[in-house]
This record gives structure tokens, sequence and C-alpha cells, in this order.
């Protein structure tokens, strides 16, 4: 799985957003941040939360300048109908077909074929700043990736469960 | 069905197994009809103990298996449902069409754990299994058929007519079990299930008697 500091993998893929189909290219996107969230199916009845989730607190990504991207091996038109099974999604969904992207940010399942839970943020140099993984039972805090997403943006050095509005750690320290 | 199959054939081949052995070594009629009538009951008693402990065990393992399956649904149900959807995928269904199924299912919860117990457990069958019902049928159907090669002994005098007329009814009984079953399964050529039982049940007594033959040597030995 890519760490921190790795060169984020680009892509180019095939995408639904809502009922709209299209592509969508890293090196297209003009966002500063990225939020690239991998989830295992379409259809399912564990992640529909996350994604709901990713895509009710939308507007407070963008305001952080933060694109949001889903992204599971299933085709775009699937995409597209569980984009209308929960409700119209405002957020793309990449059809990483074969896990080709999953497999280059080292979370494609090779046993069962489907990307893991797995959650990074590429930063302006299109370098990861953040990686997670969380067990197939386990679903994602979005207010916790908002809180990193918000924390990068100050490029100050923030405590632990640092929060807005709360201090930052001596601006001469690194760590 | 399992019990009867099961209980007629082994009455059958082991009754007329017990009357050959004897008509062997013993020439008193009497002496032979008491021991094989001696044999019927204990094999009826056993065979019928035997299949009523068997799925007692079974049906006490699989509600225990049941209960706890059911107590980890009710604490998560999305387990039973992805659980299910997979099934329905792997049996052909599209995973959207899969989760519309699961998705409907999902209204009734009871029904929901039903079918996960057939489809992704396997639970169902056995669960309505009753022990001693099992137990009856399997000890009457030994009796039933023990009655085919010992009848003749009761009838028809002379040790060797006896025997003669015993194995003629045993084969005919075998092939009228596997006629049956065949019925039973609505098969077309219904004589070919009566043959394969025969043969199946004639070749297993044959290979006792041949692993017999082999072993005698170690009595003669020990004796």
């Amino acid at each position: 799985m890519l760490r921190p500091g790795d060169i984020a993998p680009p892509f180019d893929l095939p995408a639904a957003t809502g009922a709209s189909l299209g592509r969508v290219a890293l090196h297209a996107l003009s966002d500063e941040l990225i939020v690239l969230f991998f989830y295992p199916r379409d259809f399912s009845f564990i992640c529909p939360t996350e994604v709901t989730g990713f895509n009710t607190s939308l507007e407070q990504f963008r305001a952080e300048k933060c694109s949001v991207i889903g992204a599971s091996v299933d085709d775009a038109q699937s995409h597209q109908r569980w984009s209308a099974e929960l409700g119209g999604l405002g957020l793309p969904l990449l059809a990483d077909q074969g896990g080709q992207l999953a497999s280059a940010y080292g979370v494609l399942d090779e046993k069962e074929g489907v990307a893991m839970r797995a959650t990074f943020i590429i930063d302006q140099e299109r370098k990861i700043a953040f990686s997670e993984a969380c067990p197939i039972n386990v679903g994602r805090s979005v207010g916790e990736t908002l809180r990193i997403i918000r924390a990068l943006r100050t490029g100050r050095l923030c405590p632990a469960d640092w929060t807005p509005g709360a201090g930052f750690g001596p601006a001469d320290r690194k760590f | 069905m399992r019990e009867v199959v099961f209980g007629v054939q082994d009455g059958v081949l082991t009754t007329a197994g017990v009357l050959a052995g004897l008509s062997g070594a013993v020439s008193n009629h009497s002496q032979i009809v008491l021991a094989a009538l001696a044999s019927t009951a204990a094999g009826a008693l056993s065979m019928g103990a035997g299949a009523y402990l068997g799925t007692r065990a079974e049906t006490e393992v699989l509600a225990g298996e049941v209960a706890r399956t059911r107590l980890a649904a009710q604490r998560d149900p999305y387990v039973v449902q992805e659980a299910l959807l997979g099934e329905l995928e792997k049996q052909g269904l599209t995973r959207e069409a899969g989760y519309r199924v699961v998705q409907l299912l999902s209204t009734s919860p009871h029904l929901l754990f039903k079918t996960a117990e057939e489809k992704v457990y396997g639970l169902a069958g056995a669960m309505h299994a009753n022990a001693a019902l099992d137990g009856l049928v399997m000890g009457v159907a030994f009796a039933g058929g023990a009655l085919v090669p010992l009848l003749p002994y009761l009838l028809v005098p002379g040790n060797g007519a006896a025997l003669g007329s015993a194995l003629g009814a045993t084969a005919l009984a075998l092939f009228g079990v596997g006629y049956f079953e065949g019925w039973m399964a609505h098969r077309a050529e219904r004589w070919r299930s009566g043959m394969r039982f025969l043969s199946i049940a004639v070749g297993a007594a044959v290979a006792g008697y041949l692993i017999g033959l082999l072993i005698s040597p170690l009595g003669a030995a020990s004796g």
C-alpha cells in the first residue's frame, strides 16, 4: 500500500457522476487536494454509508479546495445505477475494471478481485499525503478525513486530535 | 427414504449372510431359524438405536450452529445480507439483481435468515429431521428386510432348498428396493436402478466373502 511521500499513480478512467457518464483523469483535476477512496463493490450492504457520507460532506470538502473521488472495480454503468440507488451522488465514481488502479495504489485484494476499503489524500504535488486502510466490517470516518484535509491545508504542525481553531505546534519544529 | 433403503438392504443382506453362514456350519433347521431370528432382533434394535442417536446428534449440532448464527445476524445483519448476496451471485444472478432480492428479503428478518440458512449455511434440510421417527423407520425396515430371506426357512423344509429360496428371494428383494427407488425418483428405466442396487449389494457381499476367505488362514493358524 502506498505511503505518504510516494508519488500518486496517475489515472484516466471512465466514471459516473450521478447520472452522467464521462472520464476523470488525475492530470486534469485542478483542486489542490484530492481524496481518492476505494471501496469493494457497488450494490453492497457494507459500503453505502461511506459513499453517502462523503457525498453529504462534499460541500465541506470543496470549501477546502478538495475533490472527492470514489473507485471500485465495477463498470461505469453499474456506478450510474448505484448512484441512483443511493439517491444520486455528486461525486465521481471511477470504473477501475480489472483493479489496475487499486493494484497501483497497493490496495487490491487479489484473492477476491476487489479493492480494499482504503483512502488516500493526494497533495498539490500529486504525492500521497495520507493513506489508510480499514477492515471490511469497519466503515471509515468521513469526519476524520475532512479533519486531516483541514490540517494539511494549514501547512502547520498540528498536534494530536487537532481541530480547526485549536493551537499549532512550534513553527520551528518539523515533527 | 434413506432409512427405508438402508434398513431394508441391511436387513436382507445381513440375515441372508447369517442364514448362509449357519447353513454351512449347522444342520439343525430350527437352530438356524432361531439364530437368524435373534440376529434380526438384535440388528433391528441396533440399527434403530443408531439411526435415532445419529439423527439426534446431527440436529443438536445444527441447532447450536443455527442459534449462534442467528445471534450474530441480529447483531450484524449486514453480514448475513452480504453473505446471501455473494451466494446469489455465485448461483448466477447479477450483483444488482441479487442486491434487490436481498433488499426485498430484508423486509422480513425471519425470511432473510431462513433463506440464508438454506443457501449460505446449508442448514435447512437436517433441521427438520425427527430422530425418533428415523430410528423407528430404520428398525422396522431392517426387520422387514430380514423377513425376506427368513420366510423361506420358515416355509420350506430342508436346509438346501430353504437356502436356495432365501438367496433367490434376497436377490429379488434387492432388485425390488432399487426399482422402488427408481419409481420414487420418476426414472424412466427403473430396472436399471434395480440392477444397480442388486449389483452393488451383491458385490459388497461377495467382497466380504472374499475377505473372509483371505483371512481364514489366520483363524486356522491360531486354532
